[in-house]
């Protein structure tokens, strides 16, 4: 495979085409210059920021995710966590600005939707948490791995991935509940006497019958 | 792209029209495909000489040299408290924080540790969804007959019992905890057959399940009481000088030093170990599955078992190399995609069990039928376009928006191509022992989640271990709410008799991190320092400080 140069934090490394930054990172001895969770994209712990040695615009970037390429500058970008916000049943418009304040703060400058590794669309989503269309934004956040990054570049503190959780649990919470079927305690307990019988071989025959009938005769 | 698999992808899309109208059978030599293809079986394990399990079970030959190591804490380490509380939950990810959830209200002291950050774990990397026995024809029942024969037999048939009857409690949790799982149209879960599931019994969120669990139970531990110890490693176990766990040495990864908890009661959930990377296989599991709770709990005396087994998902992706042994979900073949070969056939029911499917890639792959790539990898196609083409268009899309994502970086567009899979290693069937109150065979010492073994077996279906982490992790908490110990003294007793045993070894253990990333939890020298030293040798590049991405 190719070898390449990258730098992290000013420093060069050798790395080989095709690997994630992370993995070069690895193969450098360099594993602790970038904090990480999953290396699977979905934990957002190894937030970076890139840039090009030809001048291409860089960005924020998923090390864990994002295939390392010649010339390639690497900054560690740790986000902190913020203070969580206790979710509300039915929750609407009003109430969401009063728990986060800033959320009408929003300039459409747009740099949450280009810095999240995930394409939601971030700014767009903004506004519809400023008019309560909440089953919209719990959709946009379906894919949120609150790596942060979305609140870090906001000049105006708005804190989308904080709100987007505090929305989806809302309306979590605001599900009916389920109801638990109660079933002929007896009839149930002596299914179960049967179906955990001792004998291995004689479990596993009236497990495979089980499968087959939903219940214990065939 | 793809274009070093052109001929193969051709095959396969020829192939695609006549594959849809017919099944696959399911494989009638499953045991025997077992004993010849799958890693299980492949004799690379052996013997420990020391601890509770000398000379009886086999473990992987990684995962025994672990056993046999030595603690990296120094013989002269204080025993000392520096912090003193009711309970101590080691592991971040599903299992320790449903445990400290179930605290609240308790009035104990919680902390819970982790080696990474809350929620970087297993968990959050689940894909493709949870059972419960929320379907009309269905029940706890049913659920525990499809677990026991998937697991061949080897189930604890108390724990499952357990597991299966708290699916729709669970879900129940988590649906007033705020979690949002996908619905039809009138309003009732989507449920998803699973490999081994004789009814449509798996709930999902997306392919995004564990991502939607563990942000919401991250954040509802964030506001509840329990004081969260995050880039702290559990180093080595106290007990009372009489084989009762007492309390935990951590090392904080900032401060680069030792600290002693001292706690009554002591709960392990540490997770699996698909990190040490058994035969070479890649995984798709976190940087931190390492392993660490089986070699703290077993130097204190606890069995472990069915450890000779691990669950290979069979679909790890095998290209592009940047995605190697990450995980393409099983539910993507319960919706319809296919599993077949380099010539386009479809040679096995890609519902067919974990081990078997996993088994029957590695044989077809082992006899010359599989798609080499460019980095000299081979595996076989899971034909992806074959969702859309049974369900509708963009049914693919909606339902697994993970999967795109993360291909189409590098323009391969699973609406329209296969990918290329071969197994993973995935999961930790065995581990420490439990009864159905979570208490090891040492006072003092719970567990739950992936650490533990018997629950699943020797192989686990599919959306039983985001179950198996809520209910047993909350089973932990509430056994010892009842049963509290009082205060002990903090002593190494068991780690020097254990030490006693031990011939020399060159390797140390709890391993922490993944040999592959280099990384070291050296004692007394913290990243920071480790950083500093190689960055004031490093070259200048003049550009030191971060960029601002959005400057214009």
């Amino acid at each position: 495979m190719k070898n390449i140069e990258i730098k992290i934090v000013g420093k060069p490394i050798s790395a080989q085409a095709g690997e994630t930054i992370v993995h070069a990172l690895w193969a450098a001895g360099m594993a602790e210059s970038v904090q990480t969770g999953c290396a699977g994209g979905v934990c957002g712990a190894c937030t970076v920021t890139v840039r090009y040695a030809d001048g291409k615009p860089g960005g924020t970037e998923l090390a864990c995710m994002k295939p390392v390429e010649e010339g390639m500058e690497v900054f560690p970008c740790p986000v902190e966590p913020d203070k969580a916000v206790e979710p509300v049943a039915n929750p609407d418009a009003l109430t969401l600005q009063s728990v986060f304040p800033t959320v009408n703060r929003c300039t459409k400058c747009g740099s949450c939707t280009t810095a999240c590794p995930m394409s939601i669309p971030v700014m767009d989503s903004v506004m519809r948490m400023q008019q309560g269309d909440f089953d919209a934004v719990a959709e946009d956040f379906t894919t949120c791995i609150h790596c942060g990054l979305c609140r870090f570049v906001c000049e105006d503190k708005v804190k989308p991935h904080n709100m987007g959780l505090w929305i989806r649990r809302s309306l979590g919470k605001s599900q009916p509940e389920l109801k638990m079927v109660d079933e002929d305690s007896d009839q149930v307990e002596k299914e179960w006497q049967d179906l955990m019988t001792d004998d291995k071989q004689e479990r596993m025959q009236r497990a495979k019958t089980f499968r087959e009938t939903g219940s214990l005769s065939k | 792209m793809m274009e070093w698999a052109k001929e193969s992808l051709e095959k396969v899309e020829q192939s695609r029209a006549a594959r849809l109208q017919q099944q696959a059978p399911m494989p009638s030599d499953t045991e025997l495909i077992l004993e010849n293809f799958h890693p299980d079986y492949s004799g690379k394990e052996r013997t420990v000489k020391v601890g509770p399990n000398a000379g009886d079970q086999k473990f992987p030959l990684e995962l025994a040299d672990l056993l046999e190591a030595d603690s990296p804490l120094p013989v002269t380490h204080s025993t000392t408290s520096d912090i003193e509380t009711d309970v101590l939950i080691i592991g971040g990810g599903g299992a320790g924080a449903a445990a400290a959830l179930a605290f609240e209200g308790s009035e104990l002291n919680v902390h819970l540790a982790t080696k990474l950050r809350l929620g970087d774990s297993n968990t959050v990397m689940a894909e493709g969804g949870i059972q419960a026995a929320l379907a009309e024809n269905d029940s706890p029942r049913r659920h525990f007959a499809d677990a026991m024969v998937g697991g061949h037999g080897d189930n604890e048939p108390d724990l499952l019992r357990i597991l299966c009857e708290g699916g729709p409690k669970s879900i129940e949790w988590l649906s007033q905890l705020g979690c949002l799982f996908d619905r039809n149209s009138d309003g009732t879960f989507r449920l998803r057959g699973g490999g081994g599931t004789s009814i449509p019994r798996v709930l999902a969120c997306r392919d995004y399940t564990g991502l939607e669990i563990m942000r919401v139970l991250k954040d509802a531990v964030r506001l509840s009481s329990t004081n969260v110890l995050e880039e702290h490693a559990a180093v080595e176990l106290f007990d009372d000088g009489n084989s009762t766990v007492s309390g935990a040495v951590l090392y904080d990864r900032k401060k680069a030093s030792l600290v002693n908890i001292s706690a009554r009661a002591v709960i392990l959930a540490t997770g699996g170990s698909g990190q040490l990377r058994l035969q070479g296989f890649p995984t798709s599991n976190h940087v931190g599955a390492t392993g660490d709770g089986l070699v703290l709990a077993y130097r204190q005396g606890c069995r472990l078992a069915f450890l000779d087994s691990y669950q290979y998902h069979p679909t790890g992706a095998c290209y592009p190399e940047a995605l190697a042994g990450q995980l393409v979900t099983e539910a993507i073949r319960s919706a319809g995609s296919q599993v077949v070969n380099a010539d386009g056939v479809h040679f096995i029911n890609e519902m067919a069990y974990r081990d078997v499917l996993a088994a029957a890639i590695i044989k077809e792959t082992q006899e010359g039928r599989g798609v080499t790539t460019p980095n000299g990898k081979v595996g076989v196609w899971l034909d992806t376009p074959m969702i859309d083409l049974k369900n509708g268009d963009g049914t693919l899309a909606k339902q697994f928006p993970g999967l795109i994502h993360r291909f189409e970086r590098y323009k391969i567009d699973p609406v329209k191509t296969p990918v290329l899979i071969y197994p993973t290693l995935h999961y930790q069937n065995g581990g420490i022992t439990i009864d159905s109150q979570c208490k090891t065979e040492v006072k003092g010492l719970w567990a739950c989640g992936e650490v533990t073994g018997g629950l699943h077996g020797k192989n686990r279906l599919m959306g039983n271990s985001l179950l198996d982490i809520l209910v047993f992790g909350r089973r932990a908490a509430e056994s010892v709410r009842d049963q509290i110990p009082d205060r002990r003294p903090l002593t190494l007793n068991s780690l020097n008799q254990f030490r006693k045993n031990l011939s020399a070894s060159s390797v140390s253990s709890p391993a922490f991190f993944p040999k592959a990333s280099q990384m070291k939890l050296e004692i007394g020298r913290s990243a920071v320092e480790a950083e500093s030293i190689d960055l004031s040798s490093s070259e200048t590049s003049g550009g030191f400080e971060p960029p601002d991405p959005f400057a214009r």
